[in-house]
């Protein structure tokens, strides 16, 4: 697939600059819009396109990353839930440069989104949105932001519906933008909050039916949370180049760095890594087209799995680069500083692996009965394979028969008999726990995160086996799945260091 | 199937999950008032595919959100 063409104002350095002033990178998010870039947001666009610019975006700089791609998840739930309308003017908006937000927490409540308090109350003309959201991404630059609003009862899962309010049509006194915050990573994003007050918005902002606003959302989640793997890959890439390439110039004990045996393993081991995350995000992201209906379950491994893997391979790079991990004047401290975000935003860790725990009763059942979708598989791993386009209609808000690519080891002759037997002891452990309706038992997330595991070996091995990879990498990516040493690890890298590309599956001929 | 054995099942499901005797579950007191999450309700829709052979939407607990509505709901599905 081809690279996305990146504006040239679009540097490492300037970036730099601006997240030490703590200035939004407004010059290069223009730049990025005159390229067209927004019009990886619209409805139809295949999803490995979109995820191939969050990645070279986020791989440059993720402040620009998260400024400029926030229009797709300010947009998603219009796309997924909103008439045919509404999807044509939110189109034309996205078209013309408009930067659309979402408008999802508020200061209370956090992940517990059931419990938010602003309210829409129905009036003459339309609707009243009454009350504040805040950490919103881009909340004040947004011409247009997303809002869940509440037009039910507090806690009731149909008591809530999402609003596109256009804030050019509000008068001045209707709401007020929030001054942006201070931030650990992302120093220059406008991560501010909208407070409303009697803005009274029309009937046809309101995306969908009422009562619809957490089912559209949680379906357009599935979608953003599967391409936030993209934003690890190139942050972990990133950080990767920049840590071999000091590791191979700057000598210690009369040698380079990256020949000491424990810098050749710690970067080898966190090359590995990278291409764990490539696999498990890139089969996610196609099976967004092909095993649509299982995207509840995909979407969690991968907002999961992903950013807490890269998380762990950031920190052992850093301990490579010693004293200079820390220096300010570097690229490495503001990715490790960025990177830390993508593991709470959009559906924090806790809420992943929640929503894998509550999945348990149908995986268990999915995998006892065989059950896979063949074709949908096969497209979803087979990088040649035509994909279909996506049909939100197909989107749920839980896997009906579990996930095809974790039940297909059970007959899968290409996969190593260790791990047929790992799933099947994981399976037996899901099925021992009792299901409860609340408060989880903590043991419940620990088998989550083994589930996760798995589906990354699995995507491993069905990539291998269907992409005709070279054994060595499988070898090494099941490896680093389960944490064991290998050294087939160690020579992998070293083709990397001979100047091979960090992506195994870049080189293959993909059909998009 | 009637809509008393519809409604014994299920009355039984919603008190096994939130760890309770069914005689403890109102009929008409909502699925979340009674301690069930909203997003574990969803995991209903697979025990009514089970147990009845009826697929319904993993939200089917939302639009009919206590014991007694969902009955109504499914004993006329299953009609």
């Amino acid at each position: 697939m081809a690279e996305p063409v990146l504006p040239s104002v679009l540097t490492v350095e300037r970036c730099l600059e601006l997240d030490a002033r703590e200035e939004f990178p407004g010059e290069i998010c223009r730049a990025l819009t005159d390229l067209g870039a927004e019009r990886h947001y619209l409805p139809g666009v295949p999803a490995e396109r979109l995820l191939a610019l969050i990645r070279s975006l986020a791989g440059r700089d993720f402040t620009v990353a998260l400024a400029h791609c926030k229009t797709y998840l300010g947009s998603v739930a219009t796309w997924v839930g909103g008439t045919p309308e509404q999807v044509a003017a939110l189109s034309a908006r996205v078209s013309g440069g408009a930067v659309v937000s979402l408008a999802l927490t508020e200061r209370d409540h956090g992940s517990d989104v059931l419990a938010g308090e602003v309210t829409a109350t129905p009036v003459p003309g339309g609707y009243r949105l009454d009350g504040e959201k805040w950490l919103i991404n881009n909340a004040t630059r947004a011409d247009v932001v997303c809002v869940l609003a509440r037009t039910g009862d507090s806690g009731d899962a149909r008591g809530f519906s999402l609003f596109l309010v256009d804030k050019d049509t509000l008068p001045a006194h209707a709401y007020r933008c929030l001054p942006k915050v201070a931030t650990h990573g992302v120093r220059g994003a406008d991560i501010s909050g909208i407070a409303f007050t009697g803005a009274v918005v029309p009937p046809e902002a309101m995306v969908g039916e009422p009562g619809t606003g957490l089912e559209v959302l949680l379906k357009g989640l599935q979608l953003t949370r599967t391409l936030c793997g993209g934003m690890s890959l190139g942050m972990g890439e990133h950080a990767l180049r920049i840590v071999l390439d000091f590791a191979e110039r700057h000598h210690m004990y009369g040698r380079p760095l990256a020949d000491l045996p424990l810098t050749t393993r710690a970067l080898a081991d966190s090359y590995v890594d990278l291409l764990v995350a490539e696999a498990v995000t890139v089969v996610s992201t196609r099976s967004i087209h092909s095993l649509t209906g299982e995207q509840s379950l995909v979407s969690a491994v991968v907002k999961y799995y992903v950013p807490t893997l890269i998380d762990r391979t950031l920190q052992r790079l850093a301990k490579v680069l010693g004293a200079r991990a820390l220096l300010t004047d570097g690229p490495f401290q503001k990715i490790w500083r960025d990177h830390a975000i993508v593991g709470v935003f959009d559906g924090n860790t806790w809420v992943n692996l929640g929503t894998l725990v509550n999945q348990f009763p149908a995986l268990v059942r999915g995998y006892r009965r065989g059950r896979v979708d063949a074709a949908g598989l096969a497209a979803a791993t087979g990088l040649k394979q035509p994909l279909p386009p996506l049909d939100p209609a197909r989107l749920s808000l839980a896997a009906r028969d579990g996930c095809s690519l974790v039940q297909s080891l059970a007959g899968d002759p290409d996969a190593p008999l260790e791990l047929r037997e790992r799933a099947d002891r994981l399976h037996e452990a899901m099925a021992g726990w009792r299901p409860r309706g609340r408060e989880v038992p903590p043991e419940l997330f620990g088998l989550a995160r083994e589930y996760a595991r798995l589906y990354a070996a699995a995507a491993c091995v069905r990539l291998w086996a269907d992409n005709a990879l070279d054994d060595v990498w499988l070898r090494a990516c099941l490896a680093r799945v389960f944490d064991r040493p290998d050294a087939a690890t160690d020579h992998l890298l070293d083709l990397t260091r001979r100047g091979r590309a960090f992506s195994f599956l870049r080189g293959v001929d993909h059909d998009a | 199937m009637t809509l008393d054995h519809i409604r014994n099942w299920l009355r039984a499901r919603v008190a096994f999950y939130v760890e309770r005797a069914p005689e403890e579950i109102d009929p008409d007191v909502k699925f979340v008032e009674v301690g069930l999450d909203s997003v574990f309700a969803m995991s209903l829709s697979g025990d009514i595919e089970d147990e009845f052979g009826l697929v319904v939407e993993p939200t089917v607990a939302w639009d009919h959100p206590t014991v007694n509505a969902l009955a109504d709901y499914l004993h006329a599905e299953a009609a």
